[in-house]
């Protein structure tokens, strides 16, 4: 038996976890999760602006990691049509993210009475390499560096863009990404301009911005899909981070119930060894 | 799409859900092994996305941004964006060289000096964050001379010197100027290095917790997405796992007859 377990097929494992994976989608178990400081700081930020603030928001990710970062971002953009604030949307990382934010916010505009070129706009994708340039040039002029919207209208004509002119006019700059693409961000806007500046990403990427997080350079951040349902639980939605959470959690299970079986079974074949080689001399 | 084809138009968005589904199946082809449908679905991926990029690049940046102002509005002057980054292809010519050199050498200048604005901006500020009370105190309160300070608890004072403990101890594992023979120092090189080890094991669980949501999205995706859409809302996600159920119960079938050949 313990050998069979120290050498159970992969794939045997892989079944179980994608079980694991698709059958909570089918029980509805109600779990409070208690949202973490970070959860919770991004949202005491985004409760405290006042209607018609302008939020300059980062879609840098494509759909690699959509699993995590389209959560996030639906649960931000829900946020802020709720509360009414006007947003831009931009992405530097990865084209794919121009389209997959505008579809996030085609999707909710109509809940929320909202109006594309009046109560928001997409700026659409610039080039990653370029992203410090832009950010730089964004700072002192907003109009002339974001030019023209995806459809090609000049920002500058937009009802959305009215009483913005630099970075000091953004009331919060808000980044999802599952890249670094933030780090540019705090360097060349959020720092210069003293602007509060908040982050999404994903699981793998978090651990480096908690001492931005920390040392207030990020006023808040979601972590991961954990994160995004966090915030749904604050929103009182249930959206798809909540749909996913039960899953992650079984998933969660299985894989430390995995750990402590493989280890198990290890210690108990080395003392087995160790026993038969003491009862051989 | 909807003059060239109306049907087309109608059945996009199924199409998109169908296609979708099949690669998702076609890229987790791998978990049972190497197969030429994953490399297929890899490529069509990797294309894809490269392709999408290149397009972007164009109608997004270069045609608004340069092609239309210099062809269509006369800004003439941004032709010199184009030959500064031509002048980078003279390093391919031994007498012209020189070119290629002044260019880098101008761009290298421009980077160096917005390094010191990156410092400023993004490690600067985390150093005297770095500095926390590790005693606690009450509120002090706002006066026209010095800002309020919040009152620190027993608890976060205790927060705050754990931090500094660890920041100190992880700082002197990375003394490497000289030997790290005195006992103090020794310790705490060690101290930092569980410290490190920690981190990396935390660093390392948020990965597993990341992959595992991109598995969660795509079973989403195949239940409730594509699952619906051929099914309906209500059996759609049903048929899917009974599908996925079938589709694993053959493989692992498969997996154990081979193992069985093998022992035999």
């Amino acid at each position: 038996m313990l050998k069979v377990m120290q050498n159970l097929d992969r794939r045997y494992l892989y079944a179980l976890l994608i079980l694991a994976v698709a059958l909570p989608f089918f029980f509805n178990v109600p779990m409070t999760v208690p949202a973490t400081q970070s959860t919770e700081s991004l949202y005491d930020k985004i409760e405290s602006l006042p209607a018609g603030s302008f939020v300059l928001f980062g879609g840098d990710w494509s759909a690699g990691t959509r699993g995590e970062n389209r959560p996030q971002s639906e649960v931000l953009i829900r946020h802020m049509m709720r509360k009414k604030l006007r947003f831009a949307l931009i992405a530097f990382a990865d084209p794919q993210g121009k389209t997959l934010m505008q579809d996030i916010a085609v999707q909710f505009q109509s809940q929320y009475g909202y109006r594309e070129g009046v109560d928001w706009v997409n700026w659409g994708w610039r080039v990653a390499s370029g992203q410090e340039n832009f950010l730089k040039a964004l700072a002192q002029d907003v109009l002339t560096t974001a030019g023209t919207d995806i459809h090609g209208a000049q920002v500058a004509t937009l009802p959305v863009m009215q009483g913005i002119r630099t970075g000091r006019d953004f009331s919060l700059i808000i980044d999802v990404t599952g890249t670094a693409s933030y780090q540019a961000y705090i360097q060349f806007l959020q720092g210069p301009c003293k602007v509060p500046m908040a982050l999404g990403t994903t699981a793998v990427m978090a651990p480096e911005a908690f001492n931005y997080l920390d040392s207030g350079q990020l006023s808040g951040m979601l972590n991961g899909v954990q994160g995004a349902y966090e915030y749904e639980q604050k929103l009182g939605i249930e959206g798809r981070a909540t749909r996913a959470g039960l899953s992650l959690s079984f998933a969660h299970l299985l894989i430390i119930g995995m750990i402590l079986l493989g280890n198990g079974a290890m210690l108990m074949e080395r003392r087995q060894q160790k026993r038969a080689s003491g009862d051989r001399s | 799409m909807t003059e060239f084809s109306p049907w087309l138009a109608r059945a996009t968005p199924h199409l998109i859900l169908w296609i979708g589904a099949l690669c998702t199946l076609g890229m987790y082809s791998v978990l049972y092994r190497e197969n030429r449908l994953y490399r297929l679905f890899e490529h069509i991926f990797l294309g894809l996305a490269t392709g999408y990029g290149v397009a972007l690049a164009w109608t997004d940046v270069l045609l608004p941004l340069w092609w239309k102002p210099l062809w269509n509005k006369g800004e003439w002057w941004l032709i010199f964006p184009l030959v500064v980054g031509l002048c980078y292809y003279l390093v391919y010519f031994p007498k012209l060289r020189w070119i290629s050199r002044l260019v880098i050498g101008f761009f290298l200048g421009i980077t160096a000096g917005r390094a010191f604005q990156v410092f400023a901006n993004d490690t600067w500020p985390q150093i005297p964050a770095s500095f926390k009370p590790v005693l606690p105190h009450a509120a002090i309160a706002k006066t026209a001379a010095s800002p309020a300070i919040p009152a620190l608890s027993g608890a976060d004072a205790l927060n705050n010197a754990l931090f500094m403990v660890i920041l100190v101890c992880v700082m002197s594992y990375f003394f490497f100027s000289f030997p790290q023979k005195h006992p103090v120092l020794k310790g705490s090189a060690k101290l930092g290095r569980w410290m490190l080890m920690f981190t990396f094991g935390a660093i390392f669980g948020s990965t597993v917790m990341a992959r595992l949501a991109l598995l969660t999205d795509r079973i989403d995706f195949l239940l409730n997405d594509f699952g619906a859409d051929v099914g309906g809302s209500v059996w759609g996600p049903k048929i899917m796992l009974a599908l996925l159920i079938v589709i694993m119960a053959v493989v692992l079938t498969l997996v154990a007859r081979k193992a069985d050949i093998v022992e035999e």
